[in-house]
């Protein structure tokens, strides 16, 4: 899909991007063939804005993820490009960064929180240890970086010495992600990436790991991509959100307008799909078919295969990007019909409205 | 849900096997319906037929196998072929691949290397057969019971298991041979494997452990199934992997040591054993005497030959038991790599490779 | 950390251990029917035909510290205070005390199995390493193909064969003994170099039978280490790849070789009987062969308990060492159902 520059025509002129992706594509040569995990993805993350990815598995979104910070694993190939703009002095290209200057933006200015804080933490390193061979490595001022890994912990309702002083084993799954997400902004990263933190997570310490980062992307005024499966937990926290689907997005919006306006098969489908205690078992509906193959992405659009509102035009043709409100994209021929076609409950409990069906 | 490119490429991988826990051919627990002959029919299929068909596609672990069979026939049907080797048969050390009725040649005395070598292998099978099946069988008890029942019992076994590893293995068994002056083979072969059950039951009774806590343990326990039953009919075929691993590897021990210990005289020479031969041939003067050389070489070939093949063989049914590694395996796309991690907290059967 | 427990628990395991052995001893000289106790009356009686059985039963306990005919609680707790104060007996072949023989030797076996051990480990784990960082490499499947040959040739063949070529046929080496005598013992050069020159073959056939087996395992645990998330982190993290190399896949893939190390000295101790004996080297071993021929069973149990006494010390030391440089030891692995 050759998407339109949609995100630079639509931009309003008071929002300040800190980070453009352009035609970004990450590749692997298979046997089989060539396999696409990442097709052609533009996006524009705002300063200080928290943006919420979702996809289901295998639909291209961790690769975005690392292709944030140029850190595709080998043999995947990072093409496009993916500029940072610094609160002062020129945009950077992270693709044409030699490894040390790529090395200074990892961490200082763009940081990462991975899934799974279990296997994120070196065994035998104690989590002070981590924190200083990142000072270290950055040659950052050790005792300002300490304090503020402290403040940090604190910040995160934890009691610094004590965790400092552990290992990774002798803390909590949640402990350990909230050291996790301190350990990654301990350089002051203006952005924080983040891969299905909460994944591991029992629900209670999903919730007050939002509410954690909320607050300290209020106090620390760093923009957040965060990466989920979960559309309804994302939508606590994000501003607007990028649905993901075949390793590309499929419709962009702000929280809002997904949630009552969701404009794409898809996201009205994944909508559908989730579960929701005020939904009778009997309205919620799986979504049909299964993702698709990275090597054998289907021509067209990639959703007919699944959509019931494919034809002709959908097969053979990429749909591109339709705007529906400003700020609101959607990649569908049939966006206008989708409403009627899939309809979906709310499953949010902030107010039991019907959506518009 | 990184898309690695060999994620669904596992066909292409060495180890033929796909599919995780729950699908694999050694994961299946048998159905209690079934008849002794089906049942016999699907333990035949899980342990032996479908291992086969996957030791086919590695190349090594064939090599092993081979060695091995070649050595379980030499010592079945090969003392049927041969005749019984007698002192002056042939001319005094003759030297091998001259006289095709002597191909190894013959020793100091006039005895065919080669009648002598397939000669010394029955005892050496029984010895082998002996120890290896004391320190499975008994390990496998040991580590079952201490890792099911847990508790006390748990505790106390395991000391008794920490005591018995503790104790150097050689230094116990030379003295133990001193005093009982084993003859009988069968005897041997236990001797040799006084304290190596112990550590097989310490790695098992891990295995246990986890395996207690899977669902079709806990339903059996749950169905108010006996401890005994439980633990013959549940437990003990879900560890039969590693038991027949360290099958493997008990053989390979017992071999090196008796052939050692029969080098050097520290076992009485009541049978034929390769160590023997080597014995003599080193008394005969083998290291000054160029004449005697392949009198001393055969053997120890052999012996190389033979725990080499029981190396390959133990690792390669480590990569087809293991689903840790098997997973490994199919993630990295090469199959040629070589040995698994052997001390990664025993969560494979490992395939010890001590050099002593 | 709670490892006041784990350090008890050890100390009494190592006890038990050293009792448990002691009493195995202790049956096989005084229970055996027709044992090493006849054996020693009879061999007694037969050099003092003067002396009266009781005569005879004293001295069978002054060589072998096991006394024949008094009450079994009573002599075994005679034999373990004797083992507790350093006396082992008397060796009846040398007509020494065993303890005597033993620590005069036991230098050289430490000598012998401390720079074998340390050349295996550090061959082993050097070329594990660096198979695992080329992983599926020309270089890493011949290493791993000769490792695994190497590896299935038994430590006394290497022996044999070393000595055989470099000993008998070539004379590079000299076929016996462990110093040359001629040469004043000390801190001297000349001195120092022939110790070497005479452990040279059996260092070497110990690293060469052994460096294969720890260079898989090295190679095995690394990969699996290199593998891991925390591996991708760290070098996001910007850290050197010297120290994701040194304190992230060299640490973790070593631990758990720590206490394979410390249990290698008990097969050092337990291998140095067929070793010491290829090589004529008089070291520990060498004394317990001796003692075999010779039917001297004081030397023969003495040398036995000596080399478990050092493998339980090993392996004590090991525990709780282990505790120190790895985080996670001492927890505990025995909850009970």
């Amino acid at each position: 899909m050759n998407a339109v520059d949609h995100s630079t025509t639509d931009l309003n002129s008071s929002t300040d991007t800190i980070l453009e992706i352009r035609n970004a594509s990450v590749t692997f040569d298979m046997d089989r063939g060539q396999s696409r995990v990442l097709d052609n993805v533009n996006m524009d993350i705002e300063r200080e804005e928290i943006l919420g990815v979702v996809g289901e598995s295998g639909s291209g979104k961790s690769m975005f993820a690392s292709a944030l910070l140029d850190a595709v694993v080998d043999p995947g190939v990072l093409t496009g490009e993916i500029t940072y703009y610094p609160e002062r002095g020129q945009p950077i290209d992270l693709l044409d960064l030699s490894p040390k200057e790529l090395k200074k933006v990892r961490w200082e200015e763009i940081s990462m929180v991975f899934q799974g804080a279990m296997s994120s933490w070196n065994p035998t390193l104690s989590i002070k240890g981590h924190f200083e061979e990142t000072l270290d490595a950055h040659n950052a001022n050790f005792s300002e970086g300490m304090d503020r890994a402290r403040e940090l912990l604190a910040d995160l309702y934890m009691d610094p010495e004590r965790v400092l002083n552990s290992y990774p084993h002798e803390l909590s799954g949640g402990m350990k992600q909230r050291a996790l997400i301190a350990l990654s902004m301990v350089l002051e990263p203006q952005v924080l990436v983040m891969d299905e933190p909460t994944a591991a997570l029992d629900l209670l310490m999903q919730r007050s790991i939002l509410k954690l980062l909320r607050e300290v992307q209020e106090k620390y005024e760093v923009a957040m991509v965060f990466i989920t499966h979960d559309l309804p937990l994302v939508a606590e926290l994000a501003e607007r959100i990028a649905v993901m689907y075949a390793f590309e997005f499929v419709e962009v919006s702000t929280i809002d307008d997904i949630i009552r306006n969701a404009a794409h098969p898809y996201t009205r489908a994944l909508l559908n799909a989730t579960p929701n205690l005020d939904v009778h078992v009997d309205e919620m509906r799986p979504i049909e078919g299964s993702s698709p193959d990275p090597v054998h992405t289907p021509e067209g659009c990639s959703y007919h295969p699944r959509c019931p509102l494919a034809d002709d035009e959908c097969v053979s043709e990429d749909p591109g990007y339709h705007a529906v409100t400003a700020g609101h994209d959607v990649a569908c021929f049939h966006w206008e019909q989708s409403r009627e076609a899939i309809p979906y409950t709310l499953p949010f409990q902030d107010d039991s409205t019907e959506a518009n069906q | 849900m990184t898309v690695k490119p060999s994620d669904r490429e596992t066909s292409t991988d060495g180890g033929a096997v796909t599919g995780d826990r729950s699908t694999s051919p050694f994961h299946t627990t048998a159905d209690v319906e079934e008849t002794r002959a089906e049942r016999l029919k699907g333990t035949l299929d899980i342990y032996l037929l479908a291992p086969l068909r996957i030791l086919w596609h590695d190349k090594r672990a064939l090599f092993g196998l081979a060695t091995v069979l070649f050595f379980v026939l030499l010592g079945t049907i090969g003392p049927y072929l041969v005749e019984v080797p007698r002192s002056s048969d042939g001319p005094n050390a003759l030297a091998p691949f001259v006289n095709w009725e002597f191909p190894l040649g013959t020793d100091g005395l006039g005895k065919g290397i080669g009648a002598t070598l397939v000669h010394a292998t029955p005892a050496m099978l029984k010895m082998i057969l002996a120890g290896a099946i004391f320190s499975s069988g008994l390990g496998a008890v040991w580590g079952i019971i201490s890792g099911y029942k847990g508790g006390r019992l748990d505790r106390f076994m395991m000391s008794i298991a920490d005591v018995v590893m503790t104790i150097p293995g050689l230094p116990l068994i030379v003295v133990l041979s001193a005093v009982i002056e084993p003859r009988d083979p069968f005897v041997v072969g236990i001797l040799l494997s006084v304290n190596a059950w112990a550590g097989f039951s310490r790695v098992l009774r891990s295995q246990v452990l986890a395996i207690r806590q899977e669902s079709y343990v806990e339903a059996a326990r749950t169905m108010g199934l006996p401890v005994w039953t439980i633990m013959v009919k549940v437990v003990a075929p879900n560890v039969m992997p590693f038991v027949m691993v360290n099958f493997v590897t008990g053989a390979r021990r017992v071999i090196i040591s008796s052939v050692g210990l029969y080098f050097l005289g520290i076992l009485p020479f009541t049978t034929l054993n390769w160590g023997v031969m080597m014995n003599l041939a080193y008394d005969a003067g083998a290291m000054n005497n160029p004449k005697y050389a392949h009198w001393f070489l055969a053997p120890m070939i052999l012996i190389v030959l033979m725990s080499l093949g029981l190396i390959l063989l133990g690792q390669g049914m480590d990569r087809i038991f293991n689903p840790r590694i098997r997973a490994k395996h199919t993630k990295k796309v090469d199959d040629s790599d070589a040995a698994e991690p052997e001390e990664g907290g025993g969560t494979g059967p490992t395939t010890t490779v001590e050099g002593h | 950390m709670a490892n006041t427990n784990y350090f008890i628990e050890r100390t009494i395991q190592a006890f038990l251990t050293l009792i448990c052995v002691f009493a195995l001893t202790f049956a096989l000289l005084r229970l055996m029917p027709g044992g090493p106790m006849a054996y020693l009356q009879a061999r007694l009686s037969q050099s003092n035909q003067d002396m009266s059985q009781e005569q005879i039963n004293n001295m069978v306990e002054l060589y072998s510290s096991v006394h024949p005919s008094k009450p079994i609680h009573i002599a075994f707790f005679d034999y373990t205070t004797s083992l507790l104060t350093g006396d082992f007996g008397r060796s009846i072949w040398y007509n020494q005390d065993v303890i005597d023989i033993l620590a005069k030797a036991m230098p050289w076996t430490i000598f012998v199995s401390a720079v074998s051990l340390f050349g295996t480990f550090t061959i082993g784990i050097t070329l594990g390493a660096v198979m695992a960082y080329g992983e599926g490499s020309r270089f890493d499947i011949g290493s791993s193909t000769v490792a695994i040959i190497v590896t299935s040739v038994p430590f006394y063949v290497v022996a044999v064969l070393l000595l055989w070529i470099l000993g008998y046929n070539t004379g590079i080496f000299p076929t016996g003994g462990r110093v040359n005598s001629s040469i004043d013992p000390g801190m001297n050069l000349a001195f120092i170099g022939s110790v070497l020159y005479h452990g040279a073959l059996p260092i070497s056939a110990l690293v060469i039978a052994g460096f294969g087996a720890r260079a898989l395992s090295m190679r095995g645990n690394s990969i699996q280490i290199l593998g891991n998330d925390y591996l991708r982190v760290a070098r996001l993290r910007g850290l050197s790849e010297r120290r994701i190399a040194l304190r992230y896949v060299g640490r973790n893939a070593i631990l758990p070789m720590y206490t394979s190390i410390m249990i290698a000295i008990g097969s050092l101790f337990g291998g140095s009987i067929i070793l010491e004996e290829i090589f004529l080297y008089p070291g520990l071993g060498y004394y317990v062969f001796q003692s075999l021929g010779a039917r001297d069973y004081p030397l023969l149990m003495g040398g036995f308990l000596f080399i478990t006494i050092a493998t339980i010390l090993g392996i004590y030391i090991a525990d709780l060492t282990y505790g120190l440089i790895d985080p996670r030891a001492g927890g505990d692995d025995r909850e009970a159902f």
